[in-house]
């Protein structure tokens, strides 16, 4: 079996290519990329500067040598796929480039904002299972009754309203809208003062937590502020992170357990005369986990690359949204650079996923 | 299937349509008995038939008007305001040096105003009359009088209020609907079609065609759909049409790992093997012997991937890369309502709808896989 996976590894680097190729052909395919946002910024410039003349001399031609320049900036003077062995060989070499729009290296802008990101990811993800495997526990329990039956109708809702959705809700009801203001708008945390949740206000002195430019310092609040802060800017997000693995994790373990138990191993651990405890979370769950934990292994893309839907509804600056206003924006190298480090992720997540699968049933053979 | 079935009568090859119907027929009625499923399928149905009557259910062109003994169909063809004779019961003489304008209309030759005219003759007694659909809006009808700026709140006029252009939410929802539900039947049936073919040649021949393919697969479901859509939309004219094709192009990938696993696993058995021998050609063996064994779990799960593809719609439409401008849908809805977060109604109906209707497929697809698929968990205790 492990050969198998050596194989499965060594696989995913054509896949890789393939998928990073055709992506980097299609930014060089697509008009309205960086050379024309540079031409166009050189336009703007010259005609405010200019005035006039400048234009009246042909609209702001931009000489042929800084054309030439600025393809060159943008490996634009090469064909696609010699720009692509470029990239790829720096990819190699760990430099994912500088982004367009932000002029800083790409790994800072991804490394700044992961922590973000991992954060809601990690605490939904958490939270789903912790919530998610008890509630379907009982349910298989109790199945047929009414608590299974009302607890089905807030699982439906999970299902039918999807997580973005429902933030905007949300923000609507709970955030300032019409009705009541009891969390923010959205972002990760309060950046300035003004924004700080009023009984953290009473705390702190305005003097006390801004530099000397009375820039609104964070870091320099209480822990006590610190953390009412955060958890003020978190539980509305989270929430929605929850309710996209909410309906199928809890359906997915009632049915899983469900199906155990009415197997004859189930049967016969009653002939022994087991306690319906022992039998129930001994015998019969350990069994029913498979399923669930197996999906852990494809939850390490989610958990890293966000959610830019639910990033976007409430101004969360993590690599969901960073991805997004990069594409907007065709900002390529922040594109390719999140497209990379998803793919690698979600490659070696499905493999991970299956070794798990195998580890822990072993009745599984991979050939 | 080998299963008995009561009411099948002995028979040659040549029930063997008439076999695969019967069990078509013994899911039908136990989907039948699952009477959540069934009525939320007959509902569903019958608001989806009704959907494309909405030009005559919502609508700001009358169904009928009788002026001067003559009765018009609006609903059918175009008039001009001339017609109802805007002219002489103005005083409007083409000689006069006054304009249309100076009795509140826009020019003659526009299109008629139906509400304003049910009004006029109303007011003027006899036996002209109007005939306004039961909601006499148009979707992209703005509404721009209501006193404050749009959006309006919920009023008597306008039930779930207008959106930021002053257009009746409600009349835009349901046109919504219909889009929607359209929108998603088709990707499903396209991408259903792809993944089949792709994942049954895959699971079928393997070997080689399967290592590659597989991997060709794989690159393609790896690409972010969100990133090729926006920039397939910057390049193309964004239209129905080819969000379908885009949205298809990328849901059939499911189906085609599935299908690609039935095959691989149905091809081992014995009837296949039985099959080859007696010299099938592979297409016969693909599409009569493996297909039908290999199908019922993904239709059974077809419900659901008609929820996805709404939601794959409403997200996109969300982020305004969806459907072209003026189109009715919830997506943008939804998106107004996160712009003006004070306007609630912008938010709360869209999901309302979109909740309800996606509940319904929800509970179709249940009942579909209970009637399928049905599992009788028994247990001790």
């Amino acid at each position: 079996m492990g050969a198998y996976f050596i194989r499965r590894f060594l696989l995913i680097i054509p896949t890789f290519i393939g998928v990073t190729m055709i992506a980097f052909f299609i930014t060089r395919m697509v008009p309205g990329g960086p050379l024309d946002r540079a031409i166009m910024q050189f336009r703007m410039g010259a005609a405010m500067e200019g005035g006039a003349d400048i234009a009246g001399a042909g609209g702001g031609q931009i000489p042929e040598a800084a054309l030439q320049e600025l393809k060159r900036a943008f490996d634009l003077d090469k064909p696609w796929y010699a720009a692509y062995a470029l990239w790829l060989g720096k990819l190699a070499r760990l430099d994912l480039g500088n982004s367009y729009q932000y002029r800083e290296p790409v790994a800072g802008l991804v490394a700044d904002r992961l922590p973000v990101s991992m954060y809601f990811g990690l605490l939904g993800f958490t939270l789903a299972y912790l919530i998610c495997i008890p509630l379907g526990i009982v349910k298989a329990l109790k199945h047929g009754s009414r608590f299974d039956f009302v607890s089905s109708a807030i699982v439906f809702v999970g299902y039918s309203i999807p997580g973005w959705a429902m933030g905007a809700l949300l923000l609507v009801l709970f955030a300032g809208g019409q009705f009541y203001a009891w969390f923010p708008l959205g972002g990760f945390r309060s950046s300035a003062y003004d924004d700080l949740p009023a009984m953290v206000r009473q705390w702190e002195d305005i003097d006390q937590v801004s530099d000397e430019f009375g820039t609104f310092q964070w870091d320099q609040m209480s822990l006590r502020s610190r953390v009412i802060d955060q958890v003020h800017h978190t539980v509305l997000p989270v929430f929605c992170y929850m309710l996209g693995s909410f309906a199928s994790l809890t359906v997915l373990m009632k049915n899983s357990l469900m199906e155990n138990l009415g197997k004859d191993f189930v049967r016969t651990a009653f002939a022994k005369g087991l306690s319906p405890r022992r039998v129930v979370y001994l015998h019969t769950l350990r069994n029913s986990l498979i399923p669930i934990a197996t999906g852990l292994g494809h939850a390490l893309g989610v958990l890293m690359a966000g959610s830019y839907l639910i990033e976007y509804v409430f101004n969360i600056d993590g690599i969901g949204y960073l991805g997004y206003t990069a594409i907007v924006g065709r900002d390529y190298t922040v594109v390719m650079g999140i497209l990379s480090i998803n793919i690698l992720l979600l490659l070696v997540g499905n493999i991970f996923s299956d070794m798990l699968y195998a580890m822990i049933d072993p009745r599984i053979r991979f050939e | 299937m080998q299963t008995k079935d009561p009411d099948q009568k002995a028979g040659g090859a040549s029930t063997e349509g008439k076999k695969s119907l019967s069990l078509f027929q013994l899911r039908l009625r136990r989907f039948r008995r699952l009477k959540r499923g069934y009525y939320s399928f007959l509902l569903l149905l019958g608001l989806y038939i009704l959907s494309f009557f909405l030009p005559f259910l919502m609508n700001n062109r009358a169904l009928v008007v009788r002026y001067n003994g003559t009765y018009y169909f609006p609903a059918l063809a175009s008039y001009l305001h001339e017609t109802f004779g805007y002219y002489e019961r103005l005083g409007f003489f083409k000689d006069t040096v006054l304009s249309p304008q100076t009795f509140g209309i826009d020019s003659v030759l526009a299109r008629t105003d139906y509400r304003k005219l049910q009004t006029d003759f109303a007011a003027r007694g006899g036996d002209d009359f109007v005939l306004m659909p039961p909601i006499p809006y148009h979707p992209n009808e703005q509404f721009l009088d209501l006193g404050e700026n749009p959006p309006n709140a919920p009023s008597r006029l306008h039930l779930m209020g207008t959106d930021d252009r002053g257009r009746d939410v409600f009349v835009r929802l349901a046109y919504g609907f219909r889009i929607s539900m359209t929108f998603a039947l088709i990707v499903t049936v396209i991408s259903y079609l792809i993944g089949t073919l792709v994942g049954a040649c895959l699971g079928y021949f393997g070997g080689w065609l399967d290592l590659i393919g597989l991997r060709l697969v794989e690159i393609w479901g790896a690409i972010p759909f969100l990133y090729t859509v926006i920039i397939l939309c910057s390049l193309l004219e964004p239209s129905f049409l080819l969000l379908t094709l885009i949205l298809s192009a990328f849901g059939w990938l499911g189906i085609c790992y599935y299908i690609r696993g039935e095959f691989y696993r149905e091809k081992s058995r014995d009837y296949v093997g039985a099959a080859i021998a007696t010299g099938e050609r592979d297409t016969t063996i693909i599409a009569r012997y493996i297909l039908p064994n290999a199908l019922t779990p993904i239709i059974a799960f077809a419900p659901f991937a008609i929820v996805a593809n709404i939601l794959a719609l409403v997200g996109l439409d969300f982020l305004g890369f969806g459907l072209p401008a003026p189109t009715p849908s919830w997506g943008e809805l939804i998106g107004q309502g996160k712009a003006n977060i004070r306007e609630w109604h912008l938010v709360v109906f869209p999901l309302l709808v979109m909740f309800f209707t996606l509940q319904l497929v929800v509970f179709i697809g249940e009942a579909v896989r209970e009637a399928f698929d049905p599992k009788v968990f028994s247990r001790l205790r």
